[in-house]
């Protein structure tokens, strides 16, 4: 009989496989009417593009442990807390960027491994682990940089950012790249299959052979080399190590995966609808800035969207689950079918 | 408010405490239900039977109001003040499992302003005890309820049903109650459940089981693609007839038990296996061997398959799979190693629910898919999904429809073909039947045969005797943890299984110097 139903929900798919496009357009369609002028400017989507390269690499970092079914909430610290690294390896130890990059993205690595390790042999919860780490590696970070910004970046650096090609910078064509390679493993590789599985259902993953702490060490640990290199991407565009702006991009990141987990996949984080759900974000806060909106509508804007887009994703599952809460819960059926829902009563145990 | 029902009129006592009738339920493409009657009246027990997709489970949501029926009502008796409520009671039973026996009881109790009062614990506990002890042998029912035994969960939930009753004339219906029961453990639960019957209620008892059907139900009514086959007493009703009604089929023709078959060489080669409470285990498989094990809840023989197989660390002093030592065992390496697990937690195990039937089924091995590159090639991948459902008769024949939104036999078809398109040397199985239909069963069965047939040693686990008498060699009872008994060819019966399973032998005549 499930198939029956399942032909309904694919019709109602349909239309919620591409709603962050419908959203888009909406955004597009309003501030153009609005704001023609600023916002129709090719050098506001210029920016918009390369400003958000480095928040979708993080989003993305998120991503993957996510898929193997690890929250982790440390990102934005990881974040802050390589682009920190980078600027003090250069400026205070005098390394060489060359050298520095690697460096960073070892020990953004190594971070990956340790809350892998906390997660998988410690038996923490994702959640606490990654809590828990963020605020060692934002007192890492304080503790490197003093609380203050790192000038004095080497000119080889500052200029990865810059450097275009045909018009597009740098870290836009690395954030394709990292999507890219992180989709195809994903999507296309045993070792992608395998990491849904082991998200979906740890137990039954095992059993069917599947090495499930294995892949979710690997997840951390590829989230952490990513999130290693937005945060040198962050630095490089910044022009300094700036401590205060690696942890502002947990919401940001978080947001576009559960969005994005809404698109085209019904349901799966996706790489695809995480990029796409960033620039979707991005160009809603971006049309209400230009508008003239205050600062904080971008963490209006960010918490309100997390909340509907884990809302969307959870709307399938809830309804499948309605049904087995109803089957937990005392029924009671009288002849009047509004008092169908009343609970059973409270009763005196004597009898 | 006392749970005597006041002394009903005879034209009231005939009356039926539920009816639905004429029920219709369309859904696209298939006519789910189409012009079914059931009643039940006081003190009856009506089994509802029928395959997975016969239309049962789309009744009962009919009944519980979780559906509505296109056509056709549902009616309730309602004479006085006294109008008959349904209750179910679902597989899981929805207990709380690290709550106790009091607390579950009390968890639909106060509510409004209520549920802030202050819970009085010893009449709580009086109450739990009164409560239970209607059913026979209490236990302590201040131990969570997910330390007890099956049927006494079973018990609690039943309880917590008529605890609700302001008075007895109510329709409680039972969802597949036994499945994760043994033998004994059902007749405690049929006990508690005649009891609900004698004084009032009308039950309706859904089953996959038929004999138990047969033992427990006055009435049997028949479900089959959506329409009633038969509503019969069971009284003068055989175990064949109604295998005809479920199936349209003579069941002569089933359940045959394979001759002897030809064994190859020791595959498996255990001594001294110990772990999760189980102790110094020997097994041995052979290349075609089909071996069962058997014993009451408790005594280690739902914990067997996963030691062997590695899903639960375990120590051994000789494990030799392939002539091979394999002593650090986990579910990767076995794989590797060519060994397969079915596991009877198929909810939880069997599984990835929010994957589809392909990626499933192509889980275990993906590297025969894989191009040189690192991709797994779709094109591959969706020909080898087609050719595995068609060969494994999975419906409805659709790879990529989600694992959950098949029935449970096409379930339990789907785990089998990701396993067996291996060609695994050792099938490890646990429950493999459980909550499967007839027609689903008997394909798994053929499936178990064949794999044997082709050589594979075959571990099966299982809670139903009659089941493993069809299916086995031999069979190895557990008890207390280790190995009981072992019983083969003529020995092997379902009446000997019960009763070594019980160590109702003495030891002397046990096949093996194995008295504990």
């Amino acid at each position: 009989m499930s198939s029956e139903t399942s032909a309904g929900w694919t019709k109602a798919l349909s239309f919620r496989n591409i709603s962050a496009i419908y959203i888009f357009i909406i955004i597009f369609v309003i501030f153009s009417t609005v704001t023609p002028r600023t916002f129709l400017q090719e050098g506001v989507w210029r920016t918009l593009l390369d400003a958000q390269a480095v928040t979708v690499i993080a989003a993305i970092a998120v991503m993957i442990p996510l898929v193997t079914g690890s929250f982790n909430l440390a990102i934005g610290a990881e974040v802050g807390f390589a682009g920190i690294l980078i600027a003090v390896l250069q400026v205070k130890l005098g390394v060489p960027f060359a050298v520095a990059i690697p460096l960073t993205l070892l020990m953004g690595a190594i971070i990956g491994l340790v809350s892998g390790l906390i997660i998988t042999k410690g038996r923490i919860d994702s959640f606490i682990a990654t809590l828990g780490l963020s605020s060692i590696l934002l007192a890492g970070l304080a503790w490197m940089s003093s609380n203050k910004q790192v000038i004095g970046l080497q000119d080889g650096f500052r200029s990865i950012a810059t450097t275009t090609f045909l018009g597009i910078t740098v870290p836009t064509y690395l954030m394709l790249l990292v999507a890219f390679v992180a989709w195809y493993v994903l999507e296309r590789t045993p070792v992608g299959r395998r990491m849904y599985a082991a998200g979906y259902n740890p137990a039954g993953a095992r059993l069917a052979g599947v090495q499930v702490s294995r892949l979710k060490v690997g997840a951390l640990v590829a989230g952490g080399v990513i999130a290693a290199m937005a945060g040198i991407l962050l630095t490089s565009r910044l022009n300094t190590g700036e401590p205060t702006v690696g942890p502002g991009l947990l919401l940001p990141a978080l947001t576009a995966v559960f969005l994005g987990s809404t698109q085209f996949k019904g349901g799966r984080f996706n790489v695809w609808g995480t990029v796409i759900a960033v620039y979707v974000l991005a160009t809603g806060i971006k049309g209400l800035q230009l508008i003239g909106a205050p600062p904080y509508i971008s963490d209006l804007f960010n918490g309100v969207a997390l909340l509907a887009a884990v809302g969307l994703s959870q709307w399938e599952k809830t309804s499948a689950r309605t049904a087995a809460i109803r089957r937990s819960l005392p029924l009671r059926r009288r002849p009047r079918p509004e008092a169908a829902e009343t609970p059973t009563r409270a009763e005196s145990p004597t009898r | 408010m006392t749970m005597t029902a006041p002394p009903a009129t005879d034209g009231a006592q005939d009356a039926p405490l539920m009816r639905a009738a004429r029920i219709v339920k369309q859904f696209p493409g298939l006519r789910a239900l189409d012009n079914v009657d059931l009643d039940v009246r006081s003190g009856e027990i009506v089994a509802l039977v029928g395959h997975n997709g016969s239309g049962k489970s789309t009744l009962v949501k009919i009944l519980a109001g979780i559906y509505k029926a296109d056509e056709g009502e549902v009616s309730f008796a309602g004479d006085g003040g006294e109008t008959t409520q349904l209750h179910i009671i679902h597989q899981d039973l929805g207990l709380v499992g690290e709550l106790s026996t009091v607390e579950n009881l009390r968890i639909a109790h106060g509510r409004g302003a209520g549920a802030l009062s202050p819970t009085r614990r010893k009449e709580e506990i009086a109450h739990a005890n009164r409560v239970i002890g209607r059913f026979g042998e209490g236990f302590d029912v201040t131990q969570p309820v997910a330390s007890l035994a099956p049927a006494q969960r079973s018990i609690v939930a039943i309880g917590r049903a008529l605890d609700g009753w302001s008075h007895a004339r109510n329709v409680l219906i039972l969802d597949e109650p036994t499945e994760a029961l043994h033998a004994t453990e059902t007749e405690v639960l049929f006990d508690a459940v005649r009891r609900v019957a004698a004084e009032g209620a009308g039950v309706i008892f859904i089953s996959h089981r038929l004999d138990e059907v047969l033992a427990l139900a006055d009435r049997a009514v028949v479900l089959r693609d959506g329409q009633k086959v038969a509503d019969v007493p069971t009284a003068g009703l055989g175990h064949g007839d109604l295998v005809e009604y479920v199936t349209g089929a003579s069941a002569s023709t089933s359940l045959g038990r394979p001759t002897d078959r030809p064994l190859g060489d020791v595959v498996l080669d255990v001594r001294g296996l110990s772990g999760a409470g189980m102790s110094q285990v020997d097994l041995t498989l052979r290349a075609g061997e089909v071996v069962g094990v058997a014993g009451v809840l408790g005594s280690g023989r739902d914990l067997l398959p996963a030691l062997v197989f590695g899903g639960v660390p375990s120590s051994a002093e000789r494990y030799v799979l392939e002539g091979r030592p394999y002593q650090r065992r986990s579910p990767a390496e076995s794989v590797r190693r060519g060994m397969a697990f079915v596991a009877g937690d198929r909810a939880r195990l069997g599984g990835v629910t929010a994957m589809n039937a392909r990626e499933n089924m192509t889980l275990p091995e993906l590297k025969s898919i894989t191009g040189p590159v690192g991709t797994i090639r779709p094109k591959l991948e969706k020909a080898l999904a087609k050719r595995l459902v068609e060969r494994y008769d999975i419906r409805p024949a659709r790879p990529e429809q989600a694992f959950s939104q098949f029935s449970g036999g096409n379930q339990q078809k789907i785990v089998f073909a990701k396993w067996l398109r291996n060609d695994p040397r050792v099938l490890v199985l646990e429950e493999p039947t459980q909550g499967v239909d007839i027609g689903a069963k008997q394909a798994i069965y053929d499936e178990i045969d064949a794999a044997a047939a082709r050589g594979v040693a075959v571990l099966v686990c299982s809670s139903d005797a009659k089941e493993l008498v069809r299916l086995c060699d031999r069979v190895v009872v557990m008890r207390s943890g280790t190995v009981a008994a072992e019983l083969r060819g003529d020995e092997l019966t379902e009446a000997a299984l019960v009763l070594h399973g019980h160590g109702l032998v003495p030891a002397s005549e046990e096949g093996e110097e194995r008295s504990s």
